[in-house]
Order: structure tokens, then C-alpha cells, then sequence
């Protein structure tokens, strides 16, 4: 391995390190969480709800699931380890080192990145168990979750530089992040929604990933076109990614 | 003096910060560090220390100017400059989440040293800083001792060229300043060049070659403890600072001389 390859894995891997050392509220607490919203809305008013869209309705809920997992964690790792970090000021010893703002925006990317797959896959998993998840589409279903992961961690990667107190972050996770993930149609299709609501939906983002997703495991989507939905996700995660990139050449926040 | 053969280990010139705020922190400030020397920072709070050190180590971007570290300029080829630098922050900016081993292993890869090396380092150091026994508990269980000998252990993980300590033994105890002391004396002496800002007029005097005062962000005064004295027809390097800084701030001050 050449100097500049372990300098990132090593970048990469005190990330990683930071969320296995607090597993208990890292993985275990959202698989839990999860496993609560497929008892409650599965389970419990799912035997109130025959179908949607053909599947039954704990089945219909499971994509949505698995993309809010994802997105959740990869979002509130980056953002709390990068604050948590600038506020002991134990980003120092990263930033003071030769690494890149590149290998240094990766590494901090990956980190919620891999929690929010592993939160997932276990999901995934567990799901598959109980109620027996199709995969239809994987070629979508994979480009779209890993663009989904990658999108959250980058919107946590922005909020975790430009935050200055820990209540920056809550603020984006409950005001922002939530609504648009519930809003999106998670526990519901948003056909089912009286106007304006179906037309407002239409303009939150994750949406249009839940349909997404939901195309990838159940062959079903009310979210519009795949490909134009692939390619408008691809554009805002490197924007995104793009915008954080600057950030960091100028040290935003991060280098005074 | 300067060997030809030998690059300055640091090259500054004309270095000026000027925060979002509009605080101009550095202005103007030209200073050579020679390879080998230990070399003193002397300047009261908020004279511009701490920011020099931080464009030196690239946690602060400097307004104008440049920085050479060893030949490499450590703004525009930061790679090179900064594989040349450790630096002992003033504050404890510990990771809580490491244990001490950790913390030592990801420092050094960070500076992309491998696994072997690394291994054979950490177990160096921890010796060295007699924290072998605390090396698998995390940095927040440590005493302020053991953080700051910690702290200094991490800035010499990767070997640097040029140490930096700023502020290091600030709160320390008498017994643990001593036992600073004697290791930065003995990385010196081993050829390690050093740079290193202090408040302790004594630990100026006792460990560095050649002393600079910085007030109001600029060098006002350069030379050997004795050179500072005579320079300023005075009878010691206190005097020869107070003469410049004009402040009370110093370790040695009497109670009597204070204002009240």
C-alpha cells in the first residue's frame, strides 16, 4: 500500500471505528426502531390494510424502510462525528496531516456511508426472514440505495461542517430530514392522497427515491419515470458532493 | 549558522492572517528556524502564537506570505511540508472515542506509516511516556498528565522533522514540566529541530538556542536569551521581555509588581 492508500483507509477506518465502538446506539437502536415500525404498521394496521398496488401492505412498507435506514444513519453519523470532532477539536489531527480534502471528504462520507449500509442490510435481512422481500430490479435497486446512502452522507458530511452546537444537527434531523423522509411516502403510496397533498409530495425529493426503491424490490413505483429519477439523483448527489468538496479545499468552518 | 547543504527547517516570510472577523492575528512576520535548532516563541495572549503555528501546520490559511517547511512550501505542496511536522497543540484535543494506542495508530496513519512500523512505534512511545499500562483505556479516563504526555507522544508518532510544541507545559505540574523537559531536550539533541511557544520565561531561557518575541501579531525582538539582554541594555531575558511586551503576564512575576 502506498502512504497516501493508508492515510485514507486509516481515515476510513477511525470512522468506522466510531460507530462499532457505540454499536449499541449506532446499529442496534435503528434496527430496533425499524423493527417497531414493522410491528407497528406491518403487523398491527397492516391487518386493517389488505393491499397496495397489488402487495401486501407490511411488504409495501419494507423498501421504504430499508431506504430510511439507510439515509438516517448515514446522514446522523457524518454530521455528529464530524461536530463532535470539530468540538473537542480532534479534527485537528486529521486536518494537520497530509491528507487530502478529498481523502478527507471520502473518509468522513464513508463513515455514515457503511452504518447506514449495515443498518440496511440488516434490515434487509430480518425483513426477508419475516416476510419473505422480492427482489425484482436489483440493477436499479442497488444503483439507487447506494446513491441514497451516498446522498445522506453527504448531506450529513454539510450539515456536520457548517453546524456549531449539537443543536444544528437535531434541528436538520427533525425539521428537515424526517418530514421528508415520512412525507415521502414511506408508510403509504402517495396515490392514495387527497390534492394538494399528492401534488406537494411530488415535490419532495425522497419520493422519488422511495419509488426508487420500491421499483428495485417490488417491480412497483408511483414515482414517476426510473431512469429520469436515477439520473436526477446521480446529478444532486454530485452536486452535493461537489459543493462539499469546495468546502473543504477552503476548510469551511473546519480550517480558520 | 546556516549550513547551505541544509534547508531551513523554517522559512517564513511575510506571513499575514487576517481572521473573517477582521483581526489581523499576524502582520508581516519573517522568521528562519535553522535544521536542529531549539527555537523560542515568546509573546504574551493573543499576540499571534497560536495563529502562526496554525498556518505553519495548515489548521489556519494564511492571508499572504509564504511558509517553507524544509524546502517545501507548506501551502501550496502541504504533503511534504506537513509529513515534516508534529505538532503538541496548547489545549488537549484528545479523541474521546480512542483508547491511547489508538489514538498513536491512527496518527501515524494518517501520515501513512504501515501497520508494522506503526505497531513498533506506538509500543515505542507508550514506553517512552510510561503509558504502556493505560494504552488499551480511552483517552478521556486518562489524567491531565497522561493527556498531555499523550499529546506530545502523538506529535512525535511519524518522526518529524520539526516539532512544534505550543504551550505544552501549561498547567502542568513542577515534576511533570521536568520530565517534558528533559524528553524535548533529548529529541533535540537527536536532531529534531523544535519550535516552541511558552509563557515560562525559565523554559525559554533553559531550553531554546535563539528566542523571538511576537507582539501584536509581528516579531519585535530575535536572538540568543544573553543577545535579547544586551540588546535592550537589561539584566535578563524577563527584562529584555518586559521592556518589549510592556505587560505583566509573565510566570515570574512578583504579586507586588502586579496592578491591582
Amino acid at each position: 500500500m502506498t502512504a497516501s492508500q493508508i492515510r485514507f483507509f486509516s481515515l476510513v477506518r477511525r470512522e468506522c471505528n466510531r460507530f462499532f465502538k457505540i454499536k449499541r446506539q449506532t446499529v442496534g437502536a435503528p434496527l430496533l426502531e425499524t423493527f417497531l415500525y414493522i410491528s407497528v404498521f406491518g403487523a398491527a394496521l397492516g391487518t386493517r390494510i389488505d393491499t397496495l398496488q397489488g402487495v401486501d401492505y407490511v411488504v409495501f412498507i419494507i423498501p421504504g424502510l430499508i431506504l430510511m435506514a439507510w439515509a438516517i444513519n448515514a446522514f446522523t453519523n457524518n454530521a455528529s462525528s464530524i461536530l463532535q470532532q470539530k468540538f473537542q477539536r480532534a479534527i485537528d489531527d486529521q486536518l494537520s496531516s497530509p491528507a487530502s480534502p478529498l481523502q478527507l471528504l471520502l473518509a468522513f462520507s464513508l463513515g455514515g456511508f457503511l452504518r447506514g449500509m449495515i443498518v440496511a442490510a440488516l434490515t434487509f435481512v430480518a425483513a426477508s426472514l419475516l416476510v419473505g422481500l422480492p427482489v425484482e430490479n436489483i440493477h436499479v435497486l442497488l444503483p439507487a440505495l447506494f446513491l441514497v446512502g451516498f446522498f445522506f452522507a453527504q448531506l450529513g458530511v454539510l450539515v456536520g461542517v457548517r453546524a456549531e452546537q449539537f443543536d444544528d444537527v437535531a434541528f436538520a434531523q427533525t425539521f428537515v430530514l424526517q418530514p421528508l423522509i415520512f412525507l415521502g411516502g414511506v408508510f403509504y403510496s402517495a396515490s392514495l392522497l387527497p390534492e394538494p397533498f399528492q401534488t406537494l409530495t411530488r415535490f419532495d425529493p425522497v419520493y422519488y427515491m422511495i419509488g426508487l426503491v420500491r421499483y428495485g424490490f417490488l417491480g412497483i413505483s408511483d414515482g414517476g419515470s426510473v431512469a429520469v429519477s436515477l439520473a436526477v439523483l446521480t446529478a444532486a448527489t454530485l452536486a452535493l458532493f461537489m459543493l462539499n468538496h469546495r468546502l473543504f479545499v477552503r476548510g469551511y468552518k473546519l480550517r480558520v | 549558522m546556516h549550513d547551505p547543504g541544509v534547508p531551513t527547517a523554517l522559512a517564513i516570510t511575510d506571513l499575514a492572517k487576517r481572521y473573517p472577523t477582521g483581526t489581523e492575528a499576524l502582520r508581516g512576520v519573517s522568521l528562519d528556524i535553522e535544521a536542529g535548532e531549539f527555537f523560542g516563541l515568546l509573546g504574551p495572549n493573543g499576540a499571534g502564537k497560536s495563529t502562526l503555528i496554525h498556518c505553519c501546520t495548515g489548521l489556519a490559511q494564511p492571508t499572504a506570505g509564504s511558509i517553507r517547511i524544509f524546502g517545501h512550501d507548506a501551502v501550496g505542496h502541504y504533503e511534504e511540508a506537513r509529513t515534516a511536522v508534529g505538532l503538541a497543540p496548547q489545549d488537549v484535543n484528545l479523541d474521546w472515542f480512542l483508547t491511547a494506542e489508538e489514538t498513536l495508530d491512527y496518527h501515524g496513519g494518517y501520515f501513512g506509516m504501515p501497520k508494522p512500523e506503526r505497531r513498533e512505534r506506538t509500543k515505542e512511545l507508550l514506553d517512552a511516556f510510561s503509558l504502556t499500562e493505560k494504552r488499551g483505556e480511552r483517552t478521556r479516563t486518562l489524567s491531565g498528565g497522561m493527556k498531555r504526555r499523550l499529546i506530545l507522544a502523538r506529535a512525535l508518532m511519524h518522526r518529524p522533522r520539526l516539532l512544534i510544541l505550543d504551550e505544552p507545559t501549561a498547567g502542568v505540574d513542577v515534576e511533570l514540566r521536568l520530565e517534558l523537559w528533559r524528553y524535548v531536550q533529548r529529541i533535540n539533541e537527536e536532531g529534531t529541530t523544535i519550535l516552541l511557544t511558552t509563557h515560562y520565561l525559565e523554559e525559554a531561557e533553559r531550553l531554546c538556542d535563539r528566542i523571538a518575541f511576537i507582539n501584536d501579531g509581528q516579531i519585535v525582538a530575535r536572538g540568543t536569551s544573553r543577545e535579547l539582554a544586551s540588546e535592550f541594555a537589561v539584566e535578563s531575558l524577563e527584562d529584555a521581555y518586559l521592556e518589549l511586551v510592556g505587560r505583566m503576564e509573565l510566570s515570574r512575576a512578583k504579586p507586588e509588581e502586579i496592578a491591582p
